[in-house]
């Protein structure tokens, strides 16, 4: 059984914002909802980094652990959705969430948020699998046309990566291996510059290929 | 089902009921003979009942100090429930859907919220003052009581409603909705349209007398 | 390898059988050689590693430290609009839904069952609290009508939010297996949408409490002894109070307290639109969910001896009088006053009462230490 997984390689991402165009284009977001965010760590410094971020369907979710309704449920994949018929938008899947994830439709003026909407996994919600319903409620379904999400789908550098845990999982060691021992392989440098690869000694470790 | 009934025949029966009966208490003031004046008058009626529709909005010197409260809590109630009925988004859309075929811009919400504090507030007091005050009390019969106590049941299934996502909050608000039209011309809640007709009948008899009352 | 540099190999001697002793020891210790040569030689890049760590710095620490905001918040930015949306990781969720969770739902649910079940004890033991001496049909005006008006707006405020407040923190437990996902959620919304739209009356309310209800609420020696004797309510001693006895007071002090504190947390959970971030929601939810239970339970024994628990005292809310012996009772001291200042056995006549609220001056009415009598 699969077990879905994102995963952003902080040594690929560009902060294009790709994934989060995608995302918004293909489910219609309302303003001022993001499924997806790019967050830059020291933007215009040294070090740098990027990181496309979104509900990361946690395994032991605390957003589903603490709804006062109880409107999460999680997919035989491992996908974390929630039901908006019931959700009375509280918010307290947000004060809980570790990435805030969740968000909600309006300012919340007066603790009036509505509806929680957030990233599905391109996976919709309850109801019958991209009925016109849950297309508007939710978003696409595209796990059940057989597709990944779109945000990765989209992404120009593979920097984030979207699908069965295992596969994600050993995707990104690859990389690792490829760039070098764990902890010592990271950096732009390592990744991307083949001449700097070599002066290291550490191009062509990896047996595998990338992607 | 229900929210369809509700919302379709019983409320074209609670607007028929609340227009008719409107109408017909008052024509039915407008008839009652009123007692012909014999005394020559000293001044015209019209600006006389003109004056004291607008004077008795506020109270009378003599008479402030015990009445701030009623003062206070009643403008308190009746604004905030005049721009809740008026104002507020999901009525403007039914007056526009249901009944005139044309809105106007809605109350941002927090004015909206302001104003039904404003209005939760205002009646609560001065529902509990007519029940502590020992003069209140003693004049107060059944009708007062119901009519506060459905106004307050009407506002609090309005307010339940208020993430409009069920069908049951709304049909639920609905139904003491018409149940308040229909109650409405039979009581003491008439005085929404009549207390004009009867601040004008005192005030065109005093201007008639030539009194500033 | 095997060749000696200081030594020319030397062809065996036919002559000689096997190895001589010198020179198979010599063969071993070149095998030994060669053995932890074979042994060390690969962990010297380890090693190289190990020693040179200390000048490249592993980049991904640094960069999830920061995430993780381990020395401060870290320097983020993002095109996303919205309340801490250059946050990667939350810093509070966790602890806040622990608290929730582990300690707010299961203490408060022990703190209001136990509350309960210590009022429903006593009420087995004791019963109704009697009047001893029975009605003497004396009246003395006790609350005007304006403490009482104040009195029943914030209870009544109170019930509602209270009610709401605990539908939304154990209906997910309680209400669901009855109602189902589908009516729980009708049920849970209009609870949310109430107890947020009156929430905000609820200072208000306090605040008017506080201006009606100070007078004679202060403690002083009586109530110390008041303590000591338990309240009176153990048989054979009787506790004298004032105006309010040391549990009236308490629980005024409480209103005020907690009043001050839920309606602070309150305002700053219903208003999310100043920019306030998840730290300090979750602060002002934790205040607001603790001071919310204990208040309800204190109110639990306050109901409680305010309707079933005791005769003759809810009418002191409802029409403002009590019976001189419910006074003699439990107020004694108080009911001195009243005697002295001639207050004891008035009519109810609603003119006069009207003169002393609406009109004329009531200071001194209902309240310790009467001395201005009208009427
Ligand atoms: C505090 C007071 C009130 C609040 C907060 C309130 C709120 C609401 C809300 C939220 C709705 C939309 C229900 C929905 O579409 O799901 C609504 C509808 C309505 N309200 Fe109110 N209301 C209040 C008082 C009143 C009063 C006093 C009246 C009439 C006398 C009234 C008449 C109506 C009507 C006719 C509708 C349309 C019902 C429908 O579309 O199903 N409301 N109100
Ligand atoms: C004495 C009165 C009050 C009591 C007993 C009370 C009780 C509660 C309780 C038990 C909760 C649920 C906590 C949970 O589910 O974890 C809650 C939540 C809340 N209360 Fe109160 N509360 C009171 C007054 C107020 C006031 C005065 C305000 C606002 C001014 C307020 C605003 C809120 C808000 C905004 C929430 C969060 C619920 C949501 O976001 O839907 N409460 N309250
Ligand atoms: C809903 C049920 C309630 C009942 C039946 C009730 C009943 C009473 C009665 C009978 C008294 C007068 C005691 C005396 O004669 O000295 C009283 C006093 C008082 N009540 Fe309540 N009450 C209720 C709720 C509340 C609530 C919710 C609050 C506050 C939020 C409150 C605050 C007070 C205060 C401050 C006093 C003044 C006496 C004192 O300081 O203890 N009551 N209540
Ligand atoms: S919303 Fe947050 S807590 Fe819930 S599954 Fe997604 S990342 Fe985890
Ligand atoms: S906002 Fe909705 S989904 Fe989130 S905790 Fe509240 S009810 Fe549950």
């Amino acid at each position: 059984m699969a077990r879905m997984k994102f995963l952003c390689d902080t040594e690929r991402c560009i902060e294009c914002n790709g994934c989060v165009t995608a995302c918004k284009n293909e489910h219609e977001v309302p303003w001022g909802i993001n499924r997806r965010r790019v967050v830059t760590i020291n933007d215009g410094e040294k070090g740098e980094r990027s990181l496309s971020v979104a509900c990361m369907h946690c395994s032991d979710a605390p957003c589903m652990a603490v709804c006062p309704v109880d409107c999460f449920f999680q997919t035989a994949d491992g996908v974390v959705l929630h039901d908006k018929d019931i959700c009375i938008g509280c918010g307290y899947c947000f004060y809980a969430c570790p990435f805030g994830a969740p968000q909600f439709p309006t300012g919340g003026v007066f603790g009036s948020r509505g509806k929680m909407d957030k990233c599905t996994f391109c996976a919709g919600g309850p109801g019958e699998a991209n009925s016109a319903e849950q297309v508007r409620k939710y978003g696409r379904n595209r796990l059940a046309e057989g597709k990944l999400p779109i945000c990765a789908e989209m992404c120009a550098t593979k920097a984030l990566l979207a699908g069965d845990g295992d596969v994600v999982a050993d995707i990104f060691r690859q990389r690792m291996a490829y760039r070098g021992a764990a902890g010592l392989g990271t950096g732009w440098g390592v990744a991307y510059d083949k001449g700097l690869r070599k002066a290291s000694g550490l191009d062509g470790k990896a047996a595998g290929k990338e992607d | 089902m229900f929210l369809e009934f509700v919302e379709g025949p019983l409320w074209y029966f609670s607007a028929v009921v609340f227009v008719v009966g409107v109408l017909w208490r008052l024509v039915d003031i407008w008839r009652q003979p009123s007692r012909t004046d014999l005394a020559v008058p000293r001044g015209s009626g019209v600006p006389g009942a003109l004056r004291t529709i607008v004077t008795r909005s506020w109270t009378a010197k003599g008479f402030s100090r015990g009445a701030t409260f009623h003062l206070v809590a009643g403008y308190m109630f009746h604004i905030g429930l005049f721009v809740l009925l008026i104002f507020a988004a999901p009525h403007v859309k039914f007056i526009e859907e249901r009944i005139l075929g044309f809105g106007w811009t809605p109350a941002p919400h927090w004015l909206f919220m302001v104003a039904s504090d404003l209005a939760f507030a205002g009646i609560l007091l001065l529902w509990l003052r007519r029940l502590m005050h020992p003069v209140m009390r003693k004049i107060s019969t059944f009708d007062d009581h119901a009519a506060a106590i459905l106004t307050f049941v009407v506002m609090l299934t309005g307010c339940l409603a208020l993430l409009k996502s069920h069908d049951s909050l709304r049909a639920i608000h609905m139904l003491t909705v018409c149940l308040l039209m229909v109650y409405f011309p039979f009581s003491r809640l008439m005085h929404a349209f009549t207390f004009p007709v009867s601040r004008a009948y005192t005030g065109a008899a005093m201007g008639r007398k030539g009194v500033s009352a | 390898m095997t060749d000696h540099p200081s030594r020319p190999a030397i062809p065996s001697e036919p002559r000689q059988h096997g190895v001589p002793p010198r020179v198979r020891a010599r063969i071993t210790r070149y095998l030994l050689a060669l053995l932890a040569f074979v042994l060390i030689a690969p962990l010297v890049p380890y090693a190289a590693a190990y020693l040179g760590a200390g000048n490249v710095p592993n980049p991904g620490a640094g960069l999830w430290n920061e995430v993780r905001q381990r020395a401060g918040p870290a320097d983020a930015n993002t095109q996303a609009r919205g309340v801490e949306s250059a946050v990667l990781i939350n810093q509070v969720g966790e602890r806040w839904r622990q608290f929730r969770s582990e300690m707010l739902v299961p203490v408060g649910a022990w703190l209001l069952l136990g509350t309960l079940g210590f009022l429903a004890l006593f009420w087995i033991l004791r019963g109704r609290i009697p009047l001893e001496g029975g009605r003497s049909g004396q009246l003395v005006p006790r609350f005007s009508v304006n403490q009482r008006v104040v009195h029943w707006f914030a209870a009544i405020l109170f019930v509602f939010l209270a009610v709401t407040g605990l539908v939304l923190l154990y209906g997910r437990f309680v209400l669901i297996p009855i109602l189902g996902p589908e009516g729980f959620s009708a049920t849970a919304a209009a609870c949310k949408e109430g107890h947020n739209l009156f929430g905000p009356i609820f200072p208000f309310a306090v605040l008017a409490m506080i201006v009606l209800f100070l007078r004679g609420n202060g403690f002083n020696q009586i109530d110390l002894k008041w303590f000591f004797r338990a309240g009176g309510l153990l048989k054979g001693h009787p506790a004298s109070s004032g105006y309010y006895n040391g549990g009236q007071k308490s629980w005024f002090w409480m209103v005020v307290l907690f009043g001050i504190a839920i309606s602070i947390s309150g305002l700053i959970l219903d208003f999310g639109v100043f920019g306030q971030g998840r730290e300090v929601m979750a602060l002002a939810h934790v205040v607001h969910g603790g001071v919310a239970v204990v208040f309800i339970a204190a109110s639990l024994g306050h109901i409680y001896i305010g309707t079933v628990g005791m005769e003759g005292a809810f009418e002191s809310m409802s029409h403002g009088y009590v019976d001189a012996n419910w006074a003699r009772e439990h107020h004694d001291l108080w009911l001195a006053e009243m005697e002295a200042a001639g207050m004891v056995g008035v009519e109810p006549n609603a003119l006069e009462e009207v003169k002393r609220h609406d009109n004329i001056d009531f200071k001194g009415f209902g309240s310790p230490g009467t001395k201005a009598v009208q009427g």
